[in-house]
């Protein structure tokens, strides 16, 4: 019978589609909920896609416009982070800066200052060029002013170097960061801190429109880092108030941008003793090394929240 | 970005096709993280391991504090690591030597060595004789001072500013109240087995500063404290039969609680010092009576053919747990502190006695017997939730620390017993030492 052929195919097919969507449906479904799982580093399509397309902008993870964003901010958040860790290299760096700038400005004001800021770390004055340096400069300088010899010097370089561009930046930061740099002024440091931090804050920013999102594996290694370093109180009666929100706002390069605040509430005093101990974990787990440049809009600003009900209950 | 991102997906639903609109929460689902919230993470799991601490000598205020400096750091180590909750680091392992504790340390150098809390502190005789306390603890990762005090006392009293010190650093760093300024009575025990003298004794919560309070010529048994801390009564069996006595530890007086008939034993304050509750023979049973220290009026709160015995006051002395038989075998019973209804609240396998409330009022300890074994354990005033903490051969009487995180009981293995601690967890079991075998121990509340 020709008819029962034709309906014995189209059956076997409808069996062989409807089969292969249940099945490949099935086993989407199935695979859907990864619970906990172990911090290893692997990246998916999505992620090498997304880190590929940024990558044709996001090349230059050095290149310094994205600076012009961080040159007002990052005074304010550097100045919680890196109070203590950099001084002394600024004063060595001081009196370095003017003679790279000069030299910079005169030969290579087009395209390739960039590069060359960077392979000098601590020289952040050569950027001056640019519109963010200027500001840098400029608390530099005030700090500085009771070292006379300081002053001097950055400005000749800007008159002598070249151009209009530097002096009018000059006001205008000196204005705004006149201020900043009262508040601050003891850490010329943290600008050699916020110097690095606009440079790969720039490649990040400068990537694109699709952000980067922030991975499972990324996330887990976190916990795992958080999870090794928090320690919980033997014993614990009544673990459901011991349960501690802590903001954590980091910096590009992976570390506390400012102190970790405790945004849940409550005053006993085994409540404080836990917020204690989370905050203790917070602060030893610098740098967050487990952390890609790539997501750092989703990592910037984030609350982790340690609860110790399990621990106890289970 | 992601603001961007997700305003236009909200422009074309409110425009009109569903089918963008859906698009766009699609787009919205599969990317969550784009959306602006932050980004949150649950930590679940965490280190149970104890607090690792350094505490630094003490810094001597002139060079003749140097003995007392070292001491009062060790009492205060052997007090936190005893407690199981802490874990003080090895001096040897010090990379930075303490000697000045108005300026802030060197962190970095605690760190290296993992310490997550410093204590730094100074001894110094004053002009008038005094020795003056200062300490500070600091928490190593965050460069903050968490507390700081200074004490005067008497020279002779250096240990207990030592203990007093212990407890602010448990409490800061644990929440809890601290239990190391207190002290235990107990019963010394010496001689042959067959012939044992047993004296009431004193000392400190960590086996320091023994005293005898009686010569041993007649037996002593279950002495408990006073909420004042300056008496003790305890039930002794002189030339007739047992009494209940009270005990003052500073004058050293001793008075018979009550003249009744037959015996009185197993005595207790009530939470407020004025009463004493216990347990009077009548006839071949005990029933449970409550005596009024300044009117010395008594009155009957059980009335039952059975032997009840062990009472304990709730925190708030609205209560009264109690060990009795009525049911057949020993078992606890909860009634009001008036008298009235008794309610049986144990019902595991065996028999269970010596019930304590805890100072805390959360749980009531008691030893349970059964299958050749005495067990430790604790349950909640309900009857819930029962935990039995340790068992063997021969554990009993147990008894609260002041922050009802702590018992002390006694075990006797063979030879003679011996006094124990052990976390209401049921981790960090601990032999207390003493002089001798000892047995029947009462932990004071704090001294202070």
């Amino acid at each position: 019978m020709k008819v029962d052929k034709t309906l014995v195919a189209s059956v076997a097919l409808h069996v062989l589609v409807i089969g292969w969507g249940l099945v490949s449906f099935s086993a989407r479904s199935l695979e859907a909920p990864p619970p906990e799982s172990m911090p290893v580093d692997i990246i998916s399509a999505d992620q090498l896609s997304k880190i590929t397309a940024g990558s044709k902008t996001g090349e230059k993870e050095k290149p310094k416009p994205l600076v012009e964003k961080v040159a007002e901010a990052k005074p304010v958040d550097d100045t919680a982070g890196k109070v203590t860790e950099k001084p002394e290299v600024k004063t060595e760096a001081a009196p370095e800066p003017p003679p790279k700038p000069v030299e910079k400005p005169v030969e290579k004001k087009p395209d390739p200052p960039k590069p060359v800021a960077k392979h000098e770390p601590k020289d952040e004055p050569k950027p001056i060029e640019k519109k963010p340096d200027p500001p840098k400069v400029d608390p530099i300088a005030e700090a500085l002013k009771k070292d006379e010899a300081k002053k001097p010097k950055p400005k000749p370089q800007a008159k002598a170097a070249p151009p209009k561009p530097p002096e009018p930046k000059r006001e205008r930061t000196f204005d705004s960061s006149k201020i900043a740099a009262l508040l601050d002024k003891r850490d010329p440091t943290r600008h050699a801190a916020t110097g690095e931090q606009l440079n790969s804050t720039a490649s990040l920013g400068a990537a694109h429109g699709t952000a980067a999102t922030l991975s499972q594996s990324e996330l887990d290694a976190l916990r795992a880092r958080l999870t090794k370093l928090w320690n919980v109180q033997a014993g614990s009666e009544h673990p459901e108030e011991l349960i501690v929100d802590i903001r954590i706002r980091l910096t590009p390069d992976k570390r506390l941008a400012a102190p970790p605040e405790v945004v849940s509430r409550g005053s006993s005093p085994r409540y404080r003793a836990a917020a204690d101990a989370a905050m203790r974990a917070v602060l030893q787990a610098q740098p967050y090394d487990m952390l890609r440049p790539g997501t750092y809009e989703q990592w910037k600003d984030m609350i982790v929240t340690f609860d110790p009900r399990q621990m106890f209950n289970g | 970005m992601p603001l961007m991102s997700s305003f236009p997906s909200a422009m074309s639903l409110t425009r009109r096709h569903a089918l963008i609109g859906g698009a766009g929460v699609a787009a919205g689902l599969l990317l969550p993280s784009l959306a602006r919230a932050q980004t949150r993470l649950q930590v679940t799991e965490g280190n149970v391991a104890p607090l690792p601490i350094a505490i630094p000598n003490f810094v001597p205020g002139t060079p003749s504090d140097g003995e007392v400096s070292n001491g009062v750091a060790q009492v205060i180590t052997n007090n936190l690591k005893r407690s199981g909750l802490f874990a003080p680091i090895d001096q040897a392992a010090f990379i930075e030597k303490i000697t000045n504790i108005d300026s802030a340390p060197q962190f970095a150098n605690w760190k290296s060595i993992n310490a997550q809390a410093l204590v730094t502190g100074r001894m110094t005789r004053q002009g008038d004789g005094r020795l003056k306390a200062e300490f500070r603890l600091w928490d190593v990762a965050s460069g903050q001072q968490l507390t700081g005090q200074q004490y005067f006392t008497s020279p002779e009293y250096w240990r207990r500013i030592a203990h007093i010190i212990s407890d602010q650093i448990y409490e800061r760093l644990t929440g809890e109240k601290g239990y190391f300024d207190s002290r235990v009575v107990f019963v010394d025990e010496s001689g042959k087995a067959q012939h044992r003298v047993k004296r009431l004794a004193l000392m400190d919560q960590d086996g320091a500063n023994v005293r005898y309070l009686t010569r041993g010529s007649d037996l002593v048994l279950t002495p408990r404290f006073s909420p004042s801390t300056q008496e003790i009564t305890y039930m002794e069996f002189g030339q007739g039969d047992p009494r209940v006595y009270l005990f003052n530890i500073e004058t050293g007086q001793r008075e018979i609680v009550g003249n009744f008939p037959g015996m009185s034993f197993s005595p207790r304050f009530s939470p407020d010092g004025q009463r004493i509750i216990m347990s009077l023979q009548q006839g071949g049973n005990s029933n449970l009576f409550v005596m009024d220290l300044r009117s010395k009026s008594t009155t009957r709160l059980t009335d039952t053919p059975a032997i009840d015995t062990s009472p304990s006051y709730s925190p708030d002395g609205g209560q009264i747990c109690f060990e009795s038989d009525r049911g057949g075998k020993p078992q606890i019973y909860i009634m009001p502190a008036g008298g009235g209804q008794a309610n049986r609240i144990s019902f595991g396998e065996g028999s269970y006695s010596t019930p304590v409330w805890s100072p805390r009022g959360d749980y009531i300890a008691f030893t349970k017997m059964g299958g050749g074994q005495f067990a430790i354990g604790i349950m909640k005033p309900d009857g819930s939730g029962e935990r039995i903490l340790t068992s063997g051969y021969h554990n009993e009487g147990p008894t609260f620390a002041p922050n009802g995180r702590v018992l002390m009981f006694f075990r006797d293995t063979g030879p003679g017993p011996s006094l124990f601690s052990i976390d209401i967890s049921g981790r960090n079991e601990l032999k207390v030492p003493t002089p001798g075998f000892a047995s029947d121990p009462a932990w004071s509340p704090l001294l202070s």
